[in-house]
C-alpha cells in the first residue's frame, strides 16, 4: 500500500491552554525503530496517545499501518500494539490470566489464545512467574509482561513508552534484545520514547529530538552524532565566563559552543590536540577550569545542543 | 457483547476469598441486625407483628444491596480509570459500550447472588416464600433492572470525577434517602405525607413492593394490602434502568473516547 507504518501530520493537540503537542509530523518507514526523545513534559506521550487513538488531535491528521486515526480507529486498534509509560496492570491477575483476557478482547479461539500466551511469555522468561499474581512481580517482570501483552496481537505498528523506565541494566539490554529481534523477524515498526541516551543510539534507526511539543531535530543516531563536529570538550569552571566564551567561539577549530547550566561544550576538530590552547586560553581570559575532559561526542550531547538541558532521568 | 463478557469475565475472576465472604457476610448481617433488632419498634406497624418483619424488610435489604454493590462497582470503574488500566481496553479494537456493559454485568450478577443469599437467610429466619418460580423470575428480573440503573448511575458519577472522595461524598448523599425515603423499612401508610411521595418517586419503593408481591407468601397482607400495583413496579423499574444506562452511555461517550 505504501512505505510508512506511520504518517503524521502537522498534529495538535491542546489541553485548555497547554500546547501539549504543537504541530509534530512524523513519517516513519517501515521496519523501522523510530525512537522520540524529550525532556518530561515535552509532548511525547501526548503524540503516542494520539497515534495509538487513545486521544483525538485537536488539528492535523495521521495514518498508522495505512489507516486514519479518526475516521478508521478501530481498523488502526487492530494493527497497534502499546505498551504505556506507566505500567497498567490488574495486580489481582496472574501473568497469565492478563495475556489471556487481553487475546480475548481481540477474538482469539482458545487454542490460539493460549499458544501464542505460553509462546510470549517463554519469549520474555516469565513462564515460571506465569501463574502468580501480577502484585508478587518485581517492577522488571510487570515490564517484560507489558511488552508480551503488547505483541500478543501481533501488531504491524508496537508503540512503547518508555519500555525500560526504571529497569536494571539486565532487564533493559534483555528488552533492546527483544525489540532488535522483533524487528528483524517479525518485521515490526517500532515508535519508542526514552530518557535513555544510550538506548536510542543502541536501537534506533531514526531519531526525533521533541521540545516543548515540536520535534526540533530529526536524523539517524549517526548523522546527529557527526554533525556535532569529531570531538566533544567538556568544562566545568569559574571566574568571567562570558568573555571567554566569546573567545572560544573565534578560534577557527572551535565549530560550537553551548552551555547547559554550569557545563560548557565544545565541538572541535581534533580533541587531543586541542585541549592545550582551550586551557591556555582559559588562563589568559581569567577563567578558572575546575573540570575538563574530552569525548567522542554522544546523542547526549546532540540532545544537551537541542534541548539546552541536561536530561532528568527518572 | 464478545468483549463485554470478556470483561465481565474478567472481573469475576478476581473475585477474591475475602471479596466473595464480604459479599455474602454484608446482607447477612443487614438482615440479622436490621431484621432482630428493627422488629421491636417496627414490627407493630407490620401486620401480623414481629414474625413478619423479616419478611416485610427481606426486599429492602435486597435494594440495599444492589445500592451498595452498584457503589462498589463504580469505585472499581474510577480506579480502573485512574490507574489507566482502562488504556488496555481503550487501545483494543471493542465498541466502547462493551466497555460499560461489562461492568454493568459484573454489578448486575454480584447483586443477584447477593439477593438469592439474602432471601435464602431469610427463609432460615422465618420469611414464607411463595412456591412461584415464575414469580422468582420476575424478582430476579426487578432486581437485576434496579440494579442495572443503579449501576449506571454509579458508573456515570465514576466517569465524570477523577477523586474518589468526591465520588463517594455525592453518593452518600443519594443512598439514605433511597433507603429511608421508600417502604423498605415501614408500609407507606405509616409515613407523613411528604415522606409518601418521596417514596413514590423512588425506584426503591418499585423493587421493594415488587418482589413483596412476586416472592413472599403474604406480601400484600403485609404491606397491609396497600402495595404498588405489579405493573407499575415493572414500569419503573424498567423505565429506571433504561435511565441510568442511559446516564452512564452520556457520561462514558464524554470520558472516553
Ligand atoms: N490530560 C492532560 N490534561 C492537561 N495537560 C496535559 C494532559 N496530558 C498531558 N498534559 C500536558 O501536556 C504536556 C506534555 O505531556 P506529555 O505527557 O506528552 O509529556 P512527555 O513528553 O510524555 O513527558 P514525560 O517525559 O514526563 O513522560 C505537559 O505539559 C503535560 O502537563
Ligand atoms: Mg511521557
Amino acid at each position: 500500500m505504501n512505505d510508512y507504518a506511520v504518517e503524521a501530520k502537522n498534529l495538535v493537540k491542546r489541553f485548555g491552554d497547554i500546547d501539549a503537542v504543537n504541530n509534530v509530523s512524523l513519517m516513519i518507514p517501515k521496519n523501522s525503530i523510530y525512537a522520540l526523545l524529550g525532556p518530561n513534559g515535552a509532548g511525547k506521550t501526548t503524540t503516542i496517545s494520539m497515534l495509538t487513538t487513545l486521544i483525538q488531535p485537536t488539528q492535523g491528521s495521521a495514518r498508522v499501518a495505512g489507516y486514519d486515526v479518526l475516521s478508521q480507529a478501530d481498523k488502526v486498534r487492530r494493527n497497534i500494539g502499546v505498551t504505556f509509560q506507566e505500567t497498567v496492570l490488574d495486580d489481582a491477575l496472574t501473568g497469565r490470566q492478563a495475556m489471556t483476557y487481553h487475546g480475548r478482547l481481540y477474538r482469539f479461539s482458545k487454542a490460539e489464545n493460549e499458544a501464542k500466551t505460553a509462546e510470549l511469555l517463554a519469549m520474555v522468561e516469565l513462564e515460571d512467574a506465569a501463574d502468580r499474581a501480577i502484585k508478587t512481580y518485581s517492577g522488571g517482570m510487570k515490564r517484560r509482561l507489558e511488552l508480551a501483552r503488547g505483541l500478543m496481537t501481533e501488531p504491524q505498528v508496537l508503540f512503547l513508552d518508555e519500555p525500560t523506565l526504571g529497569l536494571d541494566p539486565q532487564n533493559r539490554t534483555k528488552i533492546w534484545e527483544y525489540i532488535q529481534d522483533l524487528k528483524q523477524r517479525k518485521g515490526l515498526t517500532l515508535l519508542l520514547t526514552t530518557h535513555y541516551m544510550d538506548e536510542a543510539e543502541q536501537l534506533a534507526d531514526c531519531v526525533g529530538i521533541i521540545d516543548a511539543g515540536c520535534i526540533i531535530k530529526e536524523g539517524s543516531p549517526k548523522e546527529l552524532i557527526d554533525q556535532m563536529g569529531k570531538d566533544a570538550i567538556t568544562m566545568i569552571g569559574y571566574g568571567n565566563r562570558e568573555r571567554y566564551l566569546e573567545q572560544l567561539g573565534q578560534l577557527p577549530f572551535v565549530q560550537a559552543v553551548t552551555t547547559a547550566g554550569p557545563i560548557t561544550q565544545l565541538a572541535v576538530d581534533a580533541g587531543n590536540r586541542r585541549l592545550a590552547e582551550v586551557v591556555t586560553l582559559a588562563n589568559t581570559e581569567g577563567f578558572t577550569i575546575e573540570d575538563i575532559s574530552v569525548a567522542k561526542p554522544s546523542l547526549a550531547d546532540v540532545f544537551l545542543k537541542y534541548t539546552g538541558r541536561q536530561l532528568r532521568d527518572k | 457483547m464478545n468483549a463485554a463478557i470478556t470483561l465481565w469475565n474478567k472481573q469475576m475472576s478476581k473475585l477474591s476469598g475475602e471479596e466473595t465472604f464480604g459479599l455474602l457476610i454484608q446482607p447477612i448481617l443487614w438482615v440479622v441486625l436490621f431484621g432482630v433488632g428493627m422488629k421491636g419498634v417496627m414490627g407493630s406497624a407490620v401486620p401480623g407483628g414481629d414474625d413478619f418483619y423479616i419478611a416485610f424488610m427481606a426486599p429492602g435489604i435486597v435494594a440495599l444491596s444492589a445500592l451498595g454493590g452498584a457503589i462498589a462497582g463504580g469505585s472499581v470503574w474510577l480506579d480502573e480509570r485512574m490507574r489507566g488500566i482502562v488504556k488496555e481496553y481503550l487501545v483494543a479494537p471493542i465498541p466502547r459500550l462493551s466497555i460499560l456493559l461489562g461492568n454493568t454485568f459484573t454489578i448486575v450478577t454480584k447483586s443477584l447472588f447477593q439477593a438469592i443469599v439474602i432471601f435464602v437467610i431469610g427463609v432460615l429466619m422465618g420469611a414464607q416464600i411463595a412456591n412461584n418460580p415464575p414469580g422468582w423470575v420476575g424478582g430476579i428480573l426487578l432486581v437485576a433492572g434496579y440494579s442495572i440503573g443503579f449501576a449506571g448511575i454509579a458508573l456515570a458519577l465514576a466517569s465524570k470525577t477523577n477523586d474518589p472522595g468526591a465520588y463517594h461524598a455525592v453518593i452518600f448523599l443519594l443512598n439514605l434517602p433511597l433507603l429511608f425515603l421508600s417502604n423498605a423499612l415501614y408500609p407507606l401508610s405509616s409515613l407523613p405525607q411528604w415522606m409518601q411521595i418521596g417514596a413514590r418517586i423512588n425506584p426503591t419503593s418499585y423493587v421493594v413492593d415488587g418482589l413483596r408481591q412476586l416472592v413472599l407468601t403474604n406480601g400484600n397482607g403485609l404491606a397491609s394490602g396497600e402495595l404498588l400495583p405489579l405493573w407499575q413496579c415493572a414500569v419503573a423499574i424498567i423505565l429506571f434502568a433504561t435511565l441510568g444506562m442511559w446516564l452512564a452511555y452520556v457520561a462514558f461517550r464524554s470520558a472516553i473516547r
